[in-house]
């Protein structure tokens, strides 16, 4: 196994062992910490597959952003709450439980079925892709390739999310508005 | 397997100096604040009190480390240490010379920006765990306050890449002095590609970038928690915020991040603004002294004088201002630095198409 090897399965069992605690823990401000944890690892394995530039995008939205606004909100929460949420009791197979349960299983019959009928080795995409040298290098520039790109080839979609932004900011600004009469 | 020792070198390296500066920052501090309150600061211990600082972090080392009943321990043990290692991360995409650079990353400064915010979470993590109504209030106003201004440093930010189109802080640095590929236009006018000095720095370059810098400074002292902005650790109303639990070398950890984070903001200013590692002196007629002070030597001469120079802008506000409420900082960083953020970024495209 090189560097590289390793790497990926360093990272990629401490996403996943992670990932476990999160959805596992009892204690949520903990779970929080640890899916810093999880994006960290998810970060790294973006840096192996050579998309630096979604791996620091990824740090700053999810780290700097969303985990921090959802800490924000545990804390105006305060601990006693927290703590009935997480004395619910609950056993493990309950009929509660029966839709996820169903959902994660047949994700799981997908997902397997997926893995045994792929032939990761020879996929065709991948295979002409080098044929003809239309392929990301170590050492070429991501940042350019991505803003070409955005601008030309996937305008549209960029121009539909940044309108969706908008209109989520739009609604934002309104629901924080003093109400004059409800 | 010799490129890993000399990178543990450089990595042992950084840490040495960002703890030697803390020392030393912690003492001009204190004789900065002497002299603007008209005080003596430090003068028992050593000459001139030049020891005070040693004695403060022997001191420090002795002390018991004390974990409070109800906390949270593991996020209180780790939050200091989270704070300290995002600010030092930092360092290791910032340019110190031509050709000397710890990581040569194409992402440089985005990174940077990237590394930067995780302190929060440090700090948000420390507020938690101590389990503390000052600490929980502290770390949610320095939270808040981050992500806030966060976004007029970013656009300041972003209105210098477009004129430098490119991310990697090297490259950013090269591009203000005589060692530039391209020709550097000092007010997009006059040529100054073999001239240099400070007429090459980015913000002389396109001048609206000084008003993107005087908004990345004081978003700048925002994200370091610094006076007028340190209200996460108002000391009249909250004790000490964040870190009001920590004692020993936890405590010592949360000043080491603040003085790194300090001399870190500053010195990406000085690179994205300043000049970089460029001479400020250029090129006239016969005398050549742009040519005679760049280098490797100088460029760390220039950039350690020069972001040493911010450090000391930034202690004389600290001791001249006095701190703001939290509704006039919200006020001036919504409606009054991201608009005119905004107003650099649109200049910084007009101008990079139709003057340069």
């Amino acid at each position: 196994m090189n560097l590289a090897q390793v790497l990926f399965y360093l990272m990629a069992f401490i996403a996943t062992a992670s990932a476990v605690f999160v959805a596992a823990t009892k204690n949520l401000v903990r779970s929080i910490f640890m899916f810093f944890i999880t994006l960290f690892a998810l970060a790294g394995l973006y840096v192996l597959a050579l998309a630096d530039f979604v791996a620091i995008t990824q740090i700053v939205i999810y780290v700097g952003g969303i985990l921090v606004l959802i800490l924000f909100a545990f804390m105006l929460s305060g601990k006693e709450t927290l703590n009935t949420i997480g004395e619910l009791r609950s056993k493990f197979i309950s009929i509660n439980k029966l839709p996820a349960l169903l959902l994660a299983g047949l994700f799981l019959v997908v997902l397997l079925n997926m893995i045994f009928k792929l032939d990761a080795d020879n996929l065709g995409w991948v295979k002409k892709a080098q044929v003809t040298h239309n392929m990301i290098l170590p050492n070429s520039s991501m940042t350019e390739n991505i803003g070409i790109n955005l601008m030309t080839k996937y305008l549209l979609p960029f121009e539909a999310i940044s309108v969706l932004l908008m209109v989520a900011l739009v609604g934002a600004a309104h629901l924080s508005r003093k109400g004059r009469s409800a | 397997m010799n490129f890993y020792i000399t990178y543990f070198i450089i990595a042992i390296g950084l840490f040495g100096f960002s703890a030697l500066f803390a020392l030393f920052g912690v003492y001009a501090e204190r004789k900065v604040s002497a002299f603007i309150q008209d005080r003596l600061g430090p003068t028992e211990t050593g000459k001139y009190g030049s020891l005070q600082t040693f004695a403060d972090i022997l001191k420090m080392l002795q002390k018991e480390l004390i974990t409070p009943a109800a906390a949270d321990k593991l996020l209180f043990i780790l939050a200091p240490a989270i704070i300290f290692i995002a600010v030092y991360l930092g360092f290791a995409a910032l340019p110190w010379g031509p050709g000397l650079v710890p990581a040569k990353l194409n992402l440089g400064l985005y990174y940077v920006f990237a590394i930067i915010s995780i302190e929060t979470l440090g700090i948000l993590m420390a507020g938690w765990g101590s389990n503390n109504k000052f600490a929980i209030l502290g770390a949610m106003r320095s939270a808040a306050q981050i992500i806030s201004y966060e976004i007029p440093a970013g656009f300041a930010i972003i209105s210098v890449v477009m004129i430098a189109q490119t991310l990697n802080l090297q490259d950013i640095a090269a591009q203000q002095g005589i060692l530039a590929n391209e020709t550097t236009k000092f007010a997009g006018f006059w040529d100054v590609s073999s001239i240099g000095g400070f007429f090459a720095w980015n913000v002389f370059r396109a001048p609206h970038l000084l008003v993107a810098f005087v908004i990345y400074f004081i978003a700048s002292l925002a994200e370091s928690n610094r006076a007028p902005f340190d209200i996460p650790e108002a000391e009249s109303e909250l004790v000490a915020g964040f870190h009001t639990e920590y004692t020993g070398l936890r405590f010592a950890l949360v000043f080491l991040a603040e003085y790194s984070m300090m001399f870190l903001v500053s010195m990406v200013g000085v690179i994205l603004f300043l000049g970089a590692w460029n001479t400020p002196l250029p090129n006239i007629g016969p005398v050549h002294l742009a040519t005679w002070t760049t280098g490797a030597g100088w460029g760390i001469i220039w950039i350690a004088i020069k972001t040493l120079t911010l450090v000391g802008i930034q202690m004389w506000i600290r001791w001249t201002l006095p701190r703001f409420r939290v509704d006039q900082l919200m006020t001036l960083c919504w409606k009054v630095l991201t608009p005119l953020a905004f107003a650099c970024m649109l200049i910084s495209g007009v101008w990079r198409l139709w003057l340069m």
